[in-house]
């Protein structure tokens, strides 16, 4: 038993980390297409038509496409209960669904021709030794990019910018954003950004970490504190899910999520970002953004974050 | 005389002949009719207050609307039961693998530790003492960080069952010397005298024995080995708990969804300890090839050491 | 340099925390663990079932899991706690069970002409068991209790999970920062052994100290 950890914001799994598939270690998710995958919705296919792949030339003699073509899957670090971002499905295990999914599987697309992409569930301090030791190609994971961790792994990107957000109960008519948590108890998800941005903005505010998304929710209904502060979308998920507590205010930090890849590995990191302006331009990335995210908030698609427009990217 | 004062489970309210009616039926005579009669109302006076207990805390959880039909209807999706069954296959499967490790080297720990050269006395002393202060959860992480670093990655399942043998050979190994320290030496030193060689004196007298004595532990360690595999979340393995947790978030239904995990253990490691104290219970009544002995008077174990 | 010297308040406030949940949950397990053994040699039966319900309960049912339903169900049953006095509670009952079944392997070594003598010389039950069965059963028992209080010591950090800043949840925290998780999980490894080390050593003392000579 134990307890641990997980990212970001996103589902703030922490029990989390582990898990695959049926078996030992990983699953293969397959797309929506393939044989054992029959009933896909045409919602989700609709994400991967006509998805960019990238021209032989491109795949670099030596390089890590290189290895991967030849694999034949894209071994890839994402959370399997981040709902929106990654969420396994219980009644149908192979799927994996949200944003973070479905851009593995367009990346996967890119470099293999098809959606090929082993899982290796995450925890939050194991992402860097899982690049670092080979376990995994690519880390999805609500992955933040900062100066240190660029130290340690080098970030294509960054995808998407997020930020943290505000949530209270529905009949809180008090605190209507950030700059109201001055004296208040605070809840937020262990191992998110929040843990160290709530004090620095509001540094009277008394912040208690809950390991799991689903366990903040929980606590802010029972009162364990007036306020929960997360990402903006997971908590957008969370009102659109339960009328009993609602969305405050507008984000207030910047969340630059990049994808995670071996230090260094400068071809492989370019490869990427090229990858990252195709799907941006062939429409696939607003696609998969409307199909997911995009369905707990009214707003339009965002523009996408400019690649390397972060330091640390 | 052999008797456990306080048996493994609680005897049937009709027992054998012989057996004394209550469990510890040697520290007070067997009731007469007025002592009956506050032993049922101490009886009736315990239960109504149980019941009472019960009724109010499912009644405030009614009232919270934590027994709202909508909110358990997913668990009556066979699905679901299927995804947590592969993750208790997942917990089963680790649970096994350590625990045969796990006892294999806690047996050669324990008579390591019992051994007559120094070295090798104090070789095993120092890895249990080692191993049994570690946190399992730091032994993972080591395993997750450090082999990789030295070039050495090992499937999921190894992540996991590799620490957790390293702990539970300890405490297996403590076990098993406890219960042969339990056995009288005349055990060992009768063996030897039938012109068994010291192995052989190990393997078919003593070690039995001394099993069988400490088999309640055995069990108790065996059961907190399975909940142990929960540890499995972080090194990415498929097993009950972590399942549970992708389920909460997915269903956005954190109590139930812990209401049916914890179920789930109760049951699945309850029938274990059943069956052990069954299979026990068994051993005590057909014995071992070897007639049981008397114990020696109070605590072998303890004045051995002091002497 | 390492992370955890350059948060050392914080590091030293958590694991003030985590020493506070062993100690309060470590005597307080010890002291139920006794009554419900107690109740299992009760002549009234309600008692010894409830007893032997209990034990087999939190013996079966993992921590983790005890100390979520604790904090996010037991508020809907009506209790409200704050969260560390949540999680030292849900850890006393959970170790009192281990204590329970250590010191019933203790009672069980007494021997059986022991009480037929305190009956003999018409001690009441009360009397026999506190005079002579459990000073006699926690003799035999103190490395296993030792043991269980290491176990509660290593398990106190799975209360970071249901938000208790502890040694753990603050190592988590550093690390979040810092990102160096082999340095920073590998020195508060080390200081979970020296409490582990402390709580081994103390077991041993006492156990000398108590041990009957014959």
């Amino acid at each position: 038993m134990f307890r641990t950890t997980r990212r970001k914001a996103a589902a703030g799994a922490v029990l989390a980390a582990a898990a695959l598939a049926l078996t030992a270690c990983s699953s293969t998710t397959s797309l929506p297409g393939d044989e054992n995958e029959a009933d896909a919705t045409a919602e989700t296919n609709s994400v991967f038509a006509d998805a960019p792949v990238a021209s032989d030339d491109l795949i670099l003699p030596g390089s890590t496409m290189e290895k991967i073509k030849e694999r034949g899957t894209l071994i890839v670090a994402e959370a399997l209960d981040a709902p929106l971002l990654s969420q396994q499905n219980p009644t149908d295990p192979d799927s994996v669904e949200g944003f973070d999914a479905d851009l593995a599987k367009l990346l996967a697309i890119y470099i293999l021709g098809e959606p090929n992409v082993e899982i290796v569930p995450p925890a939050t301090e194991t992402r860097e030794a899982m690049l670092q030791n080979d376990t995994v190609d690519v880390v999805f994971n609500t992955y933040t990019i900062t100066p240190e961790r660029a130290e340690q792994v080098s970030f294509a990107g960054p995808y998407f910018e997020s930020g943290l957000a505000v949530a209270v109960k529905s009949d809180n008519d008090e605190i209507k954003g950030i700059d109201d948590l001055d004296g208040k108890e605070v809840i937020v998800g262990a191992n998110t950004p929040a843990v160290t941005a709530v004090p620095e903005q509001v540094p009277t505010a008394n912040v208690t970490a809950f390991a799991t998304d689903p366990a903040a929710v929980q606590a802010l209904l029972q009162g364990r504190g007036e306020a929960y502060v997360q990402d903006y979308t997971l908590l957008a998920s969370n009102a659109a899910n339960d009328p009993s507590l609602k969305v405050v205010g507008t984000p207030f930090t910047k969340e630059p999520y990049g994808i995670g890849l071996k230090h260094d590995d400068a071809e492989f990191k370019s490869f990427i970002n090229d990858w990252l302006l195709a799907i941006q331009e062939s429409g696939h990335w607003a696609e998969a953004w409307k199909t997911t995210l995009g369905t707990v908030t009214d707003s339009d698609v965002p523009t996408a974050p400019e690649i390397g427009s972060v330091p640390g990217s | 005389m052999t008797a456990q004062l306080i048996p493994d489970r609680p005897a049937p309210a009709r027992r054998s002949s012989r057996a004394p009616r209550y469990a510890a039926a040697f520290l007070y005579d067997e009731p007469g009719p007025q002592a009956k009669r506050r032993h049922l109302i101490g009886s009736l006076v315990s239960c109504l207050v149980f019941a009472v207990v019960v009724a109010l805390g499912l009644w405030q959880f009614a009232s919270h609307g934590q027994l709202d039909p909508e909110k358990w209807a997913p668990f009556t999706d066979p699905a679901v039961w299927q995804y947590l069954f592969v993750g208790l296959l997942g917990t089963l499967e680790a649970t096994a693998v350590v625990a045969v490790l796990g006892a294999a080297l806690g047996v050669v720990l324990a008579f390591g530790r019992m051994s007559h050269r120094v070295w090798i006395r104090r070789l095993s002393g120092g890895y249990i003492e080692i191993a049994r202060t570690v946190p399992v959860l730091l032994m993972i992480y080591l395993m997750l960080f450090g082999l990789p670093q030295i070039g050495i990655n090992v499937p999921t399942l190894w992540k996991l069952a590799i620490p957790l043998t390293i702990a539970n050979s300890a405490v297996f190994a403590e076990i098993i010397r406890a219960g042969v320290l339990s056995l009288p030496r005349g055990q060992r030193e009768a063996a030897l005298s039938l012109g068994l060689r010291s192995t052989q004196a190990t393997r078919l007298v003593v070690l039995p024995q001394a099993v069988r004595n400490v088999t309640p532990s055995l069990v108790t360690q065996l059961v907190s080995l399975m909940k142990d595999t929960s540890l499995g979340f972080i090194v990415a393995f498929t097993e009950l708990l972590y399942r549970g947790q992708v389920l909460a978030t997915y269903l956005h239904l954190l109590i139930p969804t812990y209401i049916v995990v914890t179920f789930i253990y109760l049951v699945v490691n309850g029938s274990l300890s059943a069956l052990a104290a069954h299979l026990q219970q068994r051993l005590h009544r057909t014995g071992s090839p070897i007639p049981r002995l008397p114990r020696l008077p109070a605590l072998s174990g303890t004045s051995r050491k002091a002497s | 340099m390492n992370p955890l010297i350059d948060n050392l308040g914080l590091v030293l406030e958590a694991l003030g925390t985590t020493l506070l949940m062993a100690v309060v949950a470590g005597v307080g397990s010890i002291v139920l663990g006794v009554l419900v053994t107690v109740a299992r040699v009760s002549p009234i039966r309600a008692l010894r079932v409830a007893a032997f319900g209990y034990v087999q309960f939190f013996i079966n049912v993992p921590l983790l899991a005890l100390l979520l339903l604790a904090v996010f169900a037991l508020p809907d049953a009506g209790l409200m706690l704050p969260l560390t006095p949540t999680a030292i509670i849900v850890l006393i009952v959970y170790e009192a069970a281990y204590v329970a079944e250590a010191v019933r392997s203790g009672v069980n070594t007494v021997a059986v002409g022991q009480l037929e003598a305190s009956r003999a010389l018409g001690l009441t039950l009360a009397q026999s068991l506190r005079l002579v069965v459990l000073p006699q059963a926690l003799r035999a028992v103190v490395q296993p209790i030792g043991n269980v209080m290491i176990a509660l010591a290593m398990n106190t950090a799975l209360a970071a999970a249901v938000g208790v800043v502890e040694l753990t949840a603050a190592v988590n925290k550093i690390n979040l920062v810092a990102a160096q998780p082999i340095l920073i999980f590998s020195s508060a490894g080390v200081i979970y052994m020296g409490i582990a080390l402390a709580i081994g050593l103390a077991a041993g003392r006492v156990e000398r100290k108590v041990a009957i000579v014959r």
